[in-house]
């Protein structure tokens, strides 16, 4: 898979600088950085539909034992019957890439991390697209990953257990519920022949909004 | 029974089918663990190993691929409870059948990636295999497999696991891509090399893909590897929505026979495929005459994703050696791994093909830290490495974890020197380097040498080492002190090359020494010295006009095809115009703020003519770094910005630093900082901006890595008398390590502060865990720094 363009006034954003930046250094930097980062990533994303139920304890994956446990989830899949659960990575070369540039050019690196946090965001939205040119609903949510309100963050490994993540696309999980790769995305979004509520988007339900450096300064992470 | 054998008596083998994919078929839940059926589902497993016994198979897997106990965590049953049902289970469907069929204890991938991606350690990695075959052994397999593999260091965990603890056959087979690599980037011929060295008897592909697309995969490892390949391909690719398998149990079959006519040895199937799969491959091709390809092969090594064939002139890169220079040994004694990391670097993008590693230094525990650098070069490099040293156990230490085919630094004619480093080379499949000297030392007649190199050659080939990884270095002499040496040397040179084929290699700087103008010498004696057939010159690769030499020549001997190494090395050698006033108008302070490091090192230079160096850095650097440091703050610039300046300030403290040492003087430092990134987590980038803005400030940042054991903070905050420790944590989850480290400093009594930082911190939070300190970005770390060391 190649990689689109990558979205440079996202990644400046990442980097503090909202505005973007005329500073021709930073603008040359950035083109440079874009460049190994390309040559650097093999994306690659995976996805399955699975059913779901409601329990006492949250959402039920069908043919599995999976439980998304708590409150958020369950409110977030309200009206839903099945969801698509998906991973996503930019592979392994992008660990080494950023490894290389912090001992050798640190300002690269903190640009390659920066556009690399865009990159996985762009390659989530193209497994979207592409899902729903084969997916069908009436209406679906908003992509929800692990971590975010009360779903906890274990719940990681059996998704991707689940997907056969390691298998097909080499992504697995350390025992802090770190990933690896480390730029990579788990998520799911819930599916619904009735309407969902999208409205829930935003920084309530985000366990970030506490210490979120772009709340912080007034804006928000535009998620 | 060696593989081999088996297949000189029955001729091609046949391998069983899918496990999940039957299992699933029975009902199994995806997700669940499938080797718990072990205990639960005997009959079931029975029946399905029957199937693929009645169908042909050979040799079957036990259900046991990921019966490891990284896995088995969360189930309650332990890997040797697991292991041995599995291969009961095996066993008792091969009893029942009456046919001489081999049982595999079939193991997979831990599910962990390794260091330095990943957090397991390749000892971790290594006990967890271990952990399972001793349990397969015990239980009587008869074959070790190792499959749907994608990076070669697990795998050679995974082997050397096997070898150490049983004495089975060992069948390695690693999934690849539609690009030739795995996951990790690993290309088959790096998995030959691996196995080839390592005494594996079958190498191969499963998974991934099917027959059609894996074509090309197979046919590199049939026309590569010496040893047998097996091939265990899925049923054609599978549908995304529905997981169905796109070719039938005929298309297979007719595959297989494209497969047999390659040279593989052994065929099976792997997702998708069902014991009819199995049948009509056994019938087409069972039996058949195993004739894979004869292979010629030079010397080749390998790193865990980039093969390196000396067919050609191929530079090793001389500069991580301590000898005569101050500052590696001031950042081996300091743990400085980003200073030998840095070196790296350097000489790969100057054109080295191969680095060699030499950490020796009287002080150090030379062992450690050449397991430490090894591992971290391998991290950031994916040149392969030469291991230099003298002594036996750090070249065995370094073997073992160094991922892919190294080539050992060195052997020599001497008894001594023969008896102990030779077994290492071999038990761990290296090439080895040959010195030709041994205890009366470097004999003076080229032909002396040569008697030496002979000795050498033959005692490799009767350990087993075969002859293609063997190079022999004829020495350099000074040319000062022996000027009629330099000739015999280059004769020993091509009389090696051409009497014994093996490949030569040879430190060429030390021709010079003790003479000016020492590039110029070293210039001609490399050139002169591949003309004489030098395939592997250790060089200063950073040097323009020594990498050119190589260049050069292999342009002029058409060994370059069309220039085209050549022109990709200089073609583009047009400055990139980045409007900047006139050198003699760039201030320090307008390079620092510019990110202009040459103009800053040369101002700095300049300046410590007549400028006292703390002068320098108080005065000057420091005024500059804060005032960037405010700019940042009030969002006038930018990270990146920032980062860039630090760099620049330090390239004016690396010249301070050099200055110094030249000068037999004191260090500058204004104290000691130990950094780490808390266990469990591997996202440190934080940390090591944290880093960068410290050393520019003059701290001295004793850098503990990522994932560190609370333990090792308190050991160095111990040791180096530490005034400030610095912590970082990018997840939640891993914030309870950060607590825990902290409790573990103040349980031991030390005084010292503790600054934290991360994404997920807050003040609050980092006053309820203990610290003394909340930064919230580098800037303000360096704020602290001063508060509490001044």
């Amino acid at each position: 898979m190649i990689l689109e363009p990558i979205d440079k006034n996202e990644a400046l954003r990442y980097l503090g600088c909202k505005d973007g930046t005329d500073n021709e250094q930073m603008l040359a930097m950035l083109d440079s950085c874009e460049k190994e980062l390309l040559k650097a990533a093999s994306p690659k994303y995976l996805y399955a539909v699975y059913p779901i139920s409601f329990t006492d304890d949250g959402v039920k994956i069908a043919d599995s034992n999976i439980i998304l446990k708590g409150s958020s989830a369950a409110a977030h899949l309200k009206n839903c019957d099945r969801i698509v659960l998906m991973c996503a990575t930019l592979g392994q070369g992008v660990d080494v890439l950023l490894r290389r540039l912090q001992v050798s050019d640190m300002a690269s690196a903190v640009i390659v991390d920066s556009l690399a946090g865009a990159a996985i965001e762009q390659i989530c939205n193209r497994a979207e697209t592409e899902i729903f040119e084969k997916v069908h609903s009436n209406s679906r949510t908003w992509r929800y990953s692990p971590g975010y309100g009360d779903l906890p963050l274990d719940i990681q490994f059996d998704l991707l257990t689940l997907l056969q993540a390691q298998k097909r696309i080499g992504l697995t999980v350390m025992n802090s519920n770190m990933m690896v790769p480390t730029k990579s995305v788990t998520a799911f979004i819930g599916l619904s022949e009735g309407e969902v509520d999208r409205s829930t988007r935003g920084c309530e339900s985000c366990n970030m909004k506490d210490r979120c450096k772009f709340r912080k300064s007034g804006g928000h992470c535009g998620n | 029974m060696e593989i081999k054998t088996l297949l000189e008596q029955r001729g091609l083998l046949i391998f069983d089918g899918a496990m999940g994919t039957q299992l699933q078929a029975k009902g199994l839940k995806t997700g669940e663990t499938p080797e718990l059926l072990n205990l639960t589902a005997k009959d079931l497993l029975k029946e399905i190993h029957r199937s693929y016994i009645d169908a042909g198979a050979d040799i079957i897997s036990a259900n046991t691929f990921g019966a490891n106990s990284y896995k088995l965590s969360h189930s309650g049953k332990s890997v040797d409870e697991i292991i041995t049902a599995g291969i009961v289970n095996c066993k008792e469907a091969i009893k029942e059948s009456d046919k001489d069929v081999l049982c595999a204890l079939d193991i997979g991938p831990i599910g962990q990636l390794l260091e330095p991606t990943g957090s397991l350690k390749f000892e971790e990695a290594y006990d967890i295999f271990k952990e399972e075959i001793v349990a397969g052994y015990k239980a009587g397999a008869d074959v070790v497999l190792f499959e749907t593999m994608t990076d070669l260091y697990e795998l050679k965990a995974a082997i050397l696991a096997a070898k150490e603890n049983s004495d089975l056959p060992i069948i390695c087979s690693m999934t690849f891509e539609e690009n030739g690599r795995t996951f990790t980037g690993c290309p088959a011929e790096a998995e030959i090399l691996l196995c080839e060295g390592l005494g594996v008897s079958a190498v191969g592909v499963n998974c991934s893909l099917g027959p059609k697309e894996l074509m090309p995969i197979i046919t590199t490892l049939c026309e590569k590897s010496k040893i047998p390949v097996i091939v265990m391909p899925n049923a054609g690719l599978p549908d995304p929505a529905t997981g169905e398998y796109s070719i039938d149990a005929e298309e297979f079959s007719e595959y297989a026979v494209e497969i047999a006519k390659l040279g593989a040895g052994i065929i099976g199937g792997c997702c998708g495929t069902t014991p009819e799969f199995i049948r009509r491959t056994a019938d087409k091709v069972k039996g058949r005459k195993y004739e894979p390809k004869s292979i010629e092969r030079v010397c080749t090594i390998c790193s865990g994703t980039n093969v390196v064939e000396v067919s050609q002139p191929r530079i090793i890169g001389e500069r991580i050696n301590p000898t005569g220079k101050k500052l590696f040994k001031q950042a081996l004694i300091n743990d400085d791994i980003d200073y030998i990391l840095g070196q790296a670097i350097e000489q790969v993008n100057a054109g080295a093909d191969i680095l060699d590693v030499n950490v020796g230094l009287p002080d150090i525990d030379e062992k450690a830290m050449m397991i430490k650098a090894v591992k971290s070069i391998q991290g950031v490099t994916n040149v392969p490495l030469q291991i230099d040293s003298t002594i036996p156990e750090v070249l065995e230490a370094a073997l073992r974890v160094y991922n892919g085919k190294p080539m050992v630094n060195s052997v020599n004619g001497e008894e001594e020197s023969l008896k102990n480093v030779l077994p290492l080379v071999k038990k761990y499949g290296a090439a080895v380097v040959g010195l030709t000297l041994d205890k009366d030392g470097i004999p003076p007649k080229a032909e002396q040498r040569v008697a030496i190199a002979e000795k050498i050659i033959k005692r490799c080939e009767e350990i087993g080492i075969p002859k293609e990884d063997i190079a022999i270095d004829c020495l350099t002499l000074t040319a000062s002190a022996e000027q009629l040496a330099v000739n015999e040397t280059l004769k020993a040179v091509r009389a090696v090359k051409e009497r014994f084929g093996v490949r030569t290699v040879l430190g060429v700087s030390n021709i010079s020494f003790g003479l000016p103008n020492r590039e110029l010498l070293n210039h001609i004696f490399l050139t002169m010295a591949l003309e004489n057939g030098l395939d592997l010159p250790i060089i200063n690769p950073n040097v323009a006009a020594m990498t050119g030499a190589v260049r050069a020549f292999k342009l002029l001997k058409a060994i370059d095809v069309n220039s085209v190494e050549y022109i990709a090395a200089y073609g583009s050698d047009t400055p990139t115009a980045v409007a900047k006033p006139k050198s003699s108008d760039v201030t320090l302070e307008y390079a620092i703020d510019n990110g202009l490091k040459a103009d800053a090192a040369k101002i700095t230079e300049q300046l410590l003519i007549d400028t006292d160096p703390m002068v320098i850095i108080n005065e000057r650097l420091i005024p500059a770094l804060d005032k960037t440091g405010t700019l940042f703050e009030q969002g006038k610039i930018f990270l990146p910005q920032l980062i860039l300046s630090a760099g620049v300030a330090q390239s004016c403290f690396d010249v301070i630093k050099a200055h110094l040492a030249k000068n037999n003087s004191e260090t500058v430092s204004k104290g000691k900082i130990v950094l780490a990134t808390v266990k469990g987590d591997v996202h440190d980038i934080g940390k090591n901006i944290v880093k960068v803005l410290l050393e520019n400030y003059g701290y001295t940042v004793i850098d503990l890595g990522k994932d560190v054991e609370y333990q090792a903070v308190v050991d160095a905050a111990k040791k180096h008398e530490v005034k400030l420790v610095g912590l970082s944590a990018l997840m939640t989850t891993t914030l309870k390590s950060m607590e825990e480290t902290i409790k573990l400093i103040h349980d031991n009594g030390l005084t010292c502060k503790v600054v934290v930082g991360g994404a997920v911190l807050t003040p609050e939070y980092a006053e309820k865990i203990g610290a003394d300190f909340y930064a919230k970005d580098a800037k303000e770390t360096v704020d602290i720094a001063k508060k509490v060391i001044g």
